[in-house]
């Protein structure tokens, strides 16, 4: 890329008669040019009236004025109906996605933004067989384990263990997976976030992270190994630390991302501390992927009441993390 | 204040008052309450434990009280200036060290709210507030209970149901399942364990002077077991413990996803949320403050409150430590015991 114009983060249309166009003019509104982004997806499915113009390629979007969307026409067979998802749409939606992954591994974008989809119209409308979007980035760039983490200014947050019933979290954690998990969030605090030497808290399973075996056995018995193993290799880790202890501002300050064990104990803590401006990340791919942190809010689509911020946030962290990674 | 007294006297229950494990910020707690004197308006205060640790309170809060050491509750005489004290000569400040944890103590602070445990049972009071304890020390002195609660239960002889309470500024948290494995707690949500939680704690905010109490009821899994996706639990154990509750006549709702419900709880929508599991409710409450909370023992026929907070080591002896949540958790327990008191004589 020329010095000074770097690659716009690739922003997907996500699910059309969601709330993904309105909030994408929304953030284009507030970011101003100065963050660059392009949209990718039909310019039908924008508000009425909303400011827009073609570009041709992402790297476009650097002429087109603050205030103005810039797309990246990906037409789509029917229209959207606010609220009323239209199976025909369903592999338009996919092929999107699949454009912003081709777009950021080639160079012309920066990072990958995701706008949400609904997974079951996706596997009713186009076969779409992946649980999520993580899963289906994961099978794009052809990687084995990806790793979500969850961020707000406040606190950066990885759960080892996702959706899944609780009840089959303590079987699903494995040495092998709690040890990718620190090695993918270890390594792309360095790269992403240009982190030297990252600390990494990490919490235990079980109360009091077992309270010297009087509650579970499984931070002696699994957690505390895998950590000793790569401590040994220079990573900073604490853990298995109490959950409950692990996430006020005087805690937090002292790493700069701590790794659940299961999704819950990941969520509570950073809804709590920012409602609405988390974003969600994909670690573990060859391309920065960020994501808002809600769903395609089918039940006020179209009236103009969506709440933007968490993807004028997930925009800001694509761009800052294109940027700490170039560097 | 004088003029009152004697009116008020007969509404204040009278609390038993125990300065927790001594290696910690306790003594300097109850010494600085007792000298600042408020919690007159509503407790008469006996003091229950070592002389000379509450003396070492005093000097650590820079305060001086006058103690009447008596040998019963008959013989405390209250609102004159001075605090009755029973003295169980049982743990000398020359024997440990403050700021660090030591099992010895650990076992004599069992042995103090033993001693105030049979005091309530005799009905000498009607409730006990102690300062913060040393869990492990306690535990490592031979007292082998997970938490207080159980140890309380034990010396009661309690063999109905109870559970510990988390209480701040209008919000009771309580949850199913406490100090268990997690594998063991997911044993233990059971239809019949939830709605005892749920009763429970319908009768306990009840107690408490809520008229109407709004409890909300966590899911178990990710985003509530997503319609069955992630679990079933929600669908086949939890909505029917809900159900059957709602037709008894207790106002709970649910179950909504964990990450979410305590957020609505302090934004008002409900006076209390029902947890299944420990960190469930735990990480949502200590980031929202719940330390400077008060945790009740809930369901034992003796009434219990303690500050949430532990015996802060970084600051002990100090002479700083904040007394807000040991106020009110003596102002909790004089609320708890004086309705319990009077619902005792109603059914009486």
């Amino acid at each position: 890329m020329p010095a000074g114009r770097p690659a716009p983060v690739a922003l997907t249309c996500g699910d059309p008669s969601g709330i993904g166009p309105e909030i994408a003019v929304t953030a284009r509104a507030a970011l101003g040019a100065d963050l660059s982004f392009v949209w990718i997806g039909d310019p039908r499915h924008l508000p009425e009236g909303a400011p827009w113009a073609e570009v041709a390629t992402p790297d476009g979007a650097h002429d087109v004025p603050a205030g103005v969307l810039p797309v990246l026409r990906h037409d789509f067979p029917a229209p959207a109906c606010p609220g009323a998802p239209d199976p025909a749409n369903a592999a338009g939606i996919v092929a999107v996605i699949a454009r912003a992954v081709d777009l950021v591994q080639s160079g012309a974008a920066g990072a990958v933004c995701t706008a949400p989809i609904n997974k079951l119209g996706l596997k009713k409308g186009a076969g779409f067989a992946f649980p999520g979007h993580t899963e289906f980035l994961a099978h794009l760039a052809g990687v084995r384990r990806v790793v979500m983490m969850l961020a707000c200014p406040e606190l950066r947050v990885v759960p080892a263990t996702i959706h899944i019933p609780l009840a089959e979290v303590p079987q699903a954690l494995t040495p092998d997976l709690l040890e990718d998990t620190l090695r993918i969030t270890h390594a792309a605090l360095i790269r992403d976030f240009g982190i030297a030497a990252p600390r990494i808290a990490v919490t235990g399973l079980n109360p009091h992270a077992g309270e010297g075996g009087a509650m579970g056995h499984e931070e002696a018995a699994l957690i505390a190994p895998v950590l000793d193993r790569l401590r040994a290799e220079g990573m900073n880790l604490r853990g298995p630390l109490p959950a409950d202890t692990m996430f006020h501002a005087g805690a937090r300050a002292t790493y700069d991302a701590a790794v659940a064990m299961y999704h819950d104990q990941a969520l509570i803590p950073i809804k709590t501390i920012d409602f609405s401006g988390g974003v969600n990340l994909t670690l573990g791919l060859p391309f920065i992927r960020t994501s808002p942190d809600h769903g395609t809010a089918y039940d006020i689509a179209g009236r103009g009441l969506a709440d933007a911020s968490s993807l004028i946030a997930a925009l800001d962290m694509a761009h800052r993390m294109a940027a700490a990674r170039g560097d | 204040m004088n003029t009152k007294a004697p009116q008020a006297a007969l509404e204040r229950p009278v609390l038993a008052l125990v300065p927790g494990d001594p290696t910690g910020i306790g003594p300097e707690l109850v010494a600085r309450v007792l000298a600042d004197g408020r919690m007159q308006e509503v407790a008469r205060l006996l003091l229950i434990g070592d002389q000379r640790v509450v003396e070492m309170g005093m000097r650590q809060a820079g305060v001086s009280l006058h103690l009447a050491l008596i040998d019963t509750p008959d013989e405390a005489v209250f609102d004159t200036g001075t605090v009755p004290m029973i003295d169980l000569g049982n743990l000398d400040p020359a024997t440990f060290a403050i700021g660090r944890p030591d099992p010895d103590v650990g076992r004599k602070v069992g042995d103090t709210l033993a001693a105030a445990v049979r005091l309530a049972q005799a009905g000498g009071v009607r409730g006990v507030t102690f300062a913060p304890l040393h869990k492990k020390a306690m535990f490592d002195g031979g007292w082998r209970f997970p938490d207080e609660h159980q140890l309380f239960a034990h010396l009661i002889g309690h063999n109905g149901l109870f559970r510990e309470m988390n209480v701040l500024e209008g919000q009771w948290m309580s949850r199913v399942t406490s100090h268990v494995s997690l594998r063991e707690a997911l044993d233990l949500v059971t239809e019949d364990n939830i709605c005892n939680s749920l009763r429970l704690t319908d009768r306990v905010l009840r107690a408490a002077g809520i008229e109407a109490p709004r409890i909300a009821v966590a899911a178990l899994n990710p985003h509530g077991g997503e319609g069955g996706l992630f679990g079933r639990e929600e669908i086949e154990i939890i909505a029917p413990a809900i159900a059957r509750m709602q037709a008894e006549g207790i106002d709970c709702r649910g179950p909504y996803p964990s990450d979410t419900v305590y957020i609505k709880a302090f934004k008002g929508e409900f006076d209390s949320v029902v947890a299944m599991y420990h960190d469930q409710g735990q990480i949502a409450t200590k980031l929202h403050g719940f330390n400077k909370g008060v945790t009740v023992t809930a369901g034992l026929p003796i009434v219990f409150t303690t500050p949430a907070h532990g015996t802060a080591y970084d600051i002990v002896g100090q002479g700083i430590a904040d007394t807000g949540a040991m106020e009110s958790a003596i102002r909790l327990a004089a609320r708890l015991a004086t309705r319990q008191n009077q619902t005792i004589e109603e059914t009486a």
